[in-house]
């Protein structure tokens, strides 16, 4: 009797020390049950169809509804291939030298409707992306079509197994899955109905959605997770005074704050205001940048657009436009908060980057050469979108232009008429923000630098590049393809068709009873909400 | 009384018929259209799937059809449907109905309790420091921004007390005394600006009546100041006060697409100006009739309210 | 020299009937309507602010400048500096301009529209006068703001398009006016002598009775400025009006103003307080104007 007893608490110990061991040394042990109120900064534009909209104010509060295939760690701030986690895969596998990628699927995954989850949705969903002939769906707008123009066939060999078939290899293609923007859609369902409401595998179901003003989520009971989510319900409270958003956050009405929504100033006055508010400085994948009509004159001068790029000074726009909340770099998100930035040295020897006298004293000089000079001055419109954010970054552009010579009047133009404006290349020079769904070089490249491609506004197109481009995409090699890359973001910056200004800062507010909602740097990508609990 | 009424109500309907053929042109008239708005969304441009929208949308029709289709639609009780949300148009606005018209109530009650009562005293005690004080007060309100009103409310009390009223729509059902917090400020705002027109005529029409040779009569008469002001003044300067305050309903809702905006409140006044910048087309048109309605309607009310207020006015001659 | 058959003093009759001058009349308006002369004070200040903006401003109204982000109000910055550095004075004073300029263009626009609709309308009478009247109110069916909103929303955003999109509300209102005004004298004997005379009807309206109109004209169109210059105000706000660079009281509110409040509160303080002082020095002018013009609607 004696011994038994001693030998069952000898076990209870052990595996009282196993478990200490094993459970992550966070202080708290997440609690069950909940609310949260999310802040959403607009209108959701086109319901939850992610795969037919580019936009947070879309993907954002989508993002519960829906599984990916893989996903970045929603509870690690780094999007690097490592912090790669299975959602609807378990396995994967690239296969053939990186030319085929496997998938092997879970099998107890269930559509909020109850539908059984199988490989059927995966190749539905990505063949009609891609548009594939044989697509079974068909999207209304598609605009990331080209992230999978390199995938020749999709196969669904047995319900829980997929094989994306490509025509070369492309190591890239497994991040771009894991973008908030390539979540699975379900076969039995009509695409179209994703504009009004939701039936995904997440995390939670969609329970109604009042336009204008709100989204309900309640908590999806047959999460393939088990134990999540913890949270019981969502709420994304739709707020567009910007005022009355900050006041509703600080007053605790929301309790979280909109990715890419706070900047410096406002974080240093919420905070202020509310000490216990848990700030995060996060990059957004979100650039400010130059496009120029390479195909007409002035800008189709290669010279005048790096003095274009010249003409502005880096650090002083991140000051002046963003009182220090954005950080400088080239085409690809700098380091730390991208993989693929440039070394520090390469990017201080890119125009803009050095002393403002001497960057501003070469720009004029190249402006020189192309004939332009304070007597024969060069008179253009900048073009931005009318809104706060575009204005204020072409406000500071044109007194940076002003200073070499340049003299830009600002032309707004609104949103419903910037793409195709841009598009048909009815501008000169325009001043743009642009967000990157994942921080994968094919994905910017071929969108924005691809000869043809519709979002390449500059219409630039340079065999030399596009031999990059594919180059550095079938790359197999790491260290290789960074070299790559790095060369790729060189060449652009010279070629200056599209100049990158600075990458945007966003500080991420919660208060402090949210527990474990970790940005990432990539507004995109996060707030899948399965992970998150509250501490009451 | 019918006829005029009828009469009233077929010049309604002729006022309804140009104002949609007004509205109808002046959004096509704008530049871009949804299409435009769906691919900046997306954040790129493609002709054939353009093309293929405006054919779904049935926005490539000649414009005149579309009118007539629209007009159709109208006359067998359909709305038509949303070019943003794919869902029939009067599904959306049915629920902001109740919430702007509660806030035009309140706020019509509100500057009636404000204005009616600061008119009379200022009329009473006219010319002295109390009445200057007064018009100025009003004044002040006809001046001030409705919004920047709003606007300051909010932050002040997020600075002060670190709370503001609740910002999403509480229904009186779920909570009835949140719900009336949250109703309370943009009603006192609103309620505000259009009480100072109301006591600006409350205070004229009271002035002129009270220079009235029968008001000097009976106050010869021996009745005191006070009753005969009330009694015989109030009845006689009320109607062009009801005239003003019919046509301030009207004109309410002008104020309220600002105050709707910063209070977060789901009406369609602030619909409307999301709606125009979407250029849901169905959306605004049958929300501008939708306010047009209300504008006639109210007018005409007002003028029966007159009619039966004053013994001498009578309408069907 | 004539005799003088009265036996009074020529020169202190002559004096006595010699219509007072400009300063009189004005000096009399103050002290009568003293609020009337606030008022026009205001418009007055308002006005040479917006003409000398160049002159009185401290900065560039539009050119940023990091280090002063958020400045608070003092030597430098009179009124502070908003989150990019530009200082709110130079803003306001300039925004006078934008304001006063689309605000009196809007005003005069529609009200002389509106005004020669009315005189024609009322003076002509019968059909054509219905027709009107009906098209009128098609116009006047909607709140100004939301008939201003459509047409901003359709023209796009400039000056001149703000303009014309605040005066076409305010065109059925200066008719109707106008219109009344004129019911009222068409019937006056001197016009009836007019007629009798066999003068032309053109030159009878424009000649007899459109000076008549100017005491009502200019009453409404104090009124209406106010009006104007609020409506332009919120669609800035909503991001419907005068676009940038030209800075705008209206405009000066929205975006990030509000978010920045709580730090800078003189951002939502001093745009909105110049805004409220112009329409209330506008409407003070307006009821003093009315009340010395109209003698009928004294007291109101």
């Amino acid at each position: 009797m004696e011994r038994s007893r001693i030998f069952a608490v000898a076990v209870s110990l052990c595996l009282g020390v196993v478990v200490a061991s094993v459970t992550p040394s966070s202080a708290q042990a997440p609690k069950n049950g909940g609310h949260l109120n999310l802040m959403q900064r607009e209108e959701l534009s086109q319901g939850f169809a992610i795969h037919e909209t580019s936009t947070i104010a879309t993907s954002f509060p989508s993002l519960p509804c829906f599984n990916n295939l893989v996903v970045f760690d929603q509870t690690k701030r780094a999007e690097t291939v490592d912090n790669l986690v299975g959602e609807l895969a378990e396995k994967w596998s690239w296969q053939d030298n990186y030319r085929n990628l496997v998938f092997f699927l879970r099998k107890d995954v269930k559509w909020h409707d109850g539908q059984p989850f199988t490989s059927k949705d995966v190749k539905f969903t990505f063949d009609m992306v891609r548009e594939a002939p044989e697509a079974a769906g068909k999207l209304r707008l598609n605009p990331r079509k080209d992230w999978y123009t390199n995938v020749e066939k999709i196969e669904a060999p047995d319900p829980y197994t997929v094989v994306f078939h490509l025509k070369r290899p492309q190591p890239g293609l497994l991040v771009m899955l894991a973008s908030g923007y390539s979540p699975v859609y379900a076969a039995h369902v009509n695409p179209a109905t994703y504009r009004t409401g939701c039936i995904g595998t997440g995390p939670f179901k969609l329970k109604e959605w009042r336009k204008g003003e709100f989204v309900d989520y309640v908590k999806n009971p047959d999460y393939f997770m088990k134990g999540r989510p913890y949270l019981d319900s969502l709420r994304y409270v739709i707020i567009k005074e910007r005022g009355t958003r900050t006041a509703a956050l600080q007053a605790g009405q929301l309790d979280v704050s909109f990715p890419g929504e706070t900047t410096k100033t406002a974080a240093e006055q919420l905070k202020k205001a509310v000490p216990g508010l848990v700030i995060t400085p996060v990059a957004q994948a979100v650039s400010d940048n130059i496009i120029m009509n390479t195909k007409k004159p002035p800008f189709d001068n290669p010279k005048v657009r790096l003095a274009v790029s010249y003409a502005i000074d880096r650090r002083a726009l991140i000051s002046a436009v963003h009182q220090g909340g954005a950080v400088p770099g080239a085409s690809q998100q700098p380091k730390p908060y991208g993989v693929w930035g440039l070394l520090e040295k390469d990017l201080l020897a890119l125009p803009g980057y050095g002393k403002p006298a001497d960057m501003k004293a070469q720009a004029k000089k190249l402006l020189a050469e192309a004939g332009i000079t304070p007597q024969n001055p060069l008179r253009v419109e900048m073009a931005t979108r009318a809104i706060a954010m575009y204005v204020d970054l072409a406000s500071f552009v044109i007194n940076e232009l002003k200073q070499v010579g340049i003299e830009a009047t600002l032309k707004q133009v609104e949103t419903a008429q910037w793409h195709p404006m841009a598009t048909r290349g009815e501008y000169q020079i325009g001043a743009n923000l642009t967000g990157l769904g994942v921080d994968e070089p094919d994905a910017n490249y071929y969108e924005n630098y691809a000869c043809g491609s519709p979002r390449n506004y500059s219409q630039y197109c340079s065999e030399e590049v596009m031999k990059m481009i594919e180059q550095q995409s079938q790359e197999l090699n790491a260290q290789k393809r960074f070299a790559l890359v790095a060369t790729l973001q060189k060449k652009v910056e010279a070629e200056s068709a599209r100049p990158l200004l600075d990458w945007r800062l966003d500080y991420f507010t919660v208060w402090p009873h949210v527990k474990n909602l970790v940005p990432h740097d990539n507004i995109y990508n996060f707030g899948r909400m399965a992970d998150v609990w509250r501490d009451k | 009384m019918k006829t005029y009424i009828a009469q009233r109500l077929g010049i309604g309907l002729l006022t309804l018929l140009g104002m949609s053929i007004v509205i109808f042109g002046m959004l096509r008239l704008a530049p871009g259209d949804i299409v435009d708005i769906l691919f900046s969304t997306g954040g790129y441009v493609n002709p054939s799937e353009r093309a293929a929208i405006e054919k779904e949308l049935g926005l490539d029709r000649p414009v005149w059809v579309q009118y007539v289709e629209w007009l159709r639609q109208i006359v067998t009780g359909d709305l038509g449907k949303s070019y943003r949300y794919d869902l029939p148009a009067w599904e959306i606005i049915r629920p902001l109905i109740p919430v702007t018209l509660e806030l035009a109530v309140l706020s019509l009650i509100v500057s009636v309790v404000l204005g009616v009562p600061l008119g009379v005293i200022s009329a009473v005690r006219q010319d002295t420091g109390l009445d200057y004080v007064l018009r100025v007060f009003s004044l002040a309100g006809l001046s001030m921004p409705s919004f920047w009103l709003g606007m300051v409310i909010i932050l002040s009390l997020v600075a002060w007390f670190g709370w503001i009223p609740p910002v999403t729509y509480v229904s009186p059902r779920e909570n009835f005394l949140l719900h009336c917090v949250q109703f309370a400020l943009p009603s006192l705002a609103v309620g505000y600006r259009s009480s100072a027109l109301i006591m600006r005529i409350t205070r004229s029409s009271l002035l002129e009546v009270m220079r009235e040779d029968y008001i000097r009569t009976a106050r010869a008469k021996g009745q005191s100041g006070r009753i005969v002001i009330w009694r015989h003044a109030l009845k006689n300067a009320i109607l062009p006060v009801v005239t003003v305050i019919g046509i301030e309903f009207a004109f309410l809702i002008g104020g309220l697409v600002v105050t709707e905006t910063v209070f977060n409140l789901p009406g369609l006044a602030r619909f409307l100006v999301e709606a125009i910048l979407w250029r849901d087309y169905p959306i605004v048109q049958n929300l501008v009739m939708f306010i047009a309605i209300v504008v006639i309607l109210s007018n005409l009310f007002v003028d029966m309210l007159y009619g039966f207020l004053d013994p001498r006015v009578r309408y069907g001659h | 020299m004539a005799t003088r058959p009265l036996g009074v003093e020529v020169p202190a009759v002559a004096m006595a009937l010699r219509r007072p001058g400009a300063w009189t009349v004005l000096a009399r308006f103050c002290r009568k309507k003293p609020l009337g002369a606030i008022g026009g004070f205001l418009m007055l200040v308002i006005l040479f602010t917006a003409v000398f903006a160049n002159q009185l401003q401290t900065h560039d109204p539009i050119a940023t400048d990091a280090g002063q982000s958020l400045a608070r109000p003092g030597a430098d910055h009179w009124l502070g500096s908003d989150h990019l550095g530009r200082d709110i004075y130079s803003r306001i004073v300039h925004g006078a301009r934008v304001s006063l300029i689309v605000g009196l263009a809007s005003t005069l626009l529609g009200s002389v529209l509106g005004g020669i609709i009315g005189l024609l309308s009322g003076y002509v009478g019968g059909k054509t006068d219905l027709i009107t009247q009906r098209v009128m109110d098609i116009l006047q069916g909607l709140p100004l703001l939301v008939l201003a909103l459509v047409m901003s929303a359709a023209l796009g955003p400039s000056i001149p398009n703000v303009v014309i999109a605040i005066s076409i509300p305010i065109i059925p209102r200066a008719a109707r006016v106008i219109r009344a005004s004129v019911l009222s004298i068409r019937e006056m004997q001197y016009v009836e002598a007019a007629r009798a005379v066999g003068l032309r009807h053109l030159r009878i309206a424009f000649r007899h009775i459109l000076p008549n109109t100017i005491g009502p004209f200019i009453v409404l169109c104090t009124a209406q400025l106010g009006s104007a210059i609020l409506v332009e105000a919120a669609l800035s706000f909503l991001g419907l009006g005068v676009p940038e660079p030209y800075p705008s009281w209206g405009r000066m509110l929205s975006v990030s103003a509000a978010e920045y409040a709580q730090k800078a509160p003189w951002l939502v303080l001093f745009p909105g307080l110049a805004i409220s002082l112009a329409v209330f020095g506008s409407n003070l002018l307006g009821d003093a104007l009315r009340d010395t013009l109209d003698p009928r609607l004294r007291g109101a």
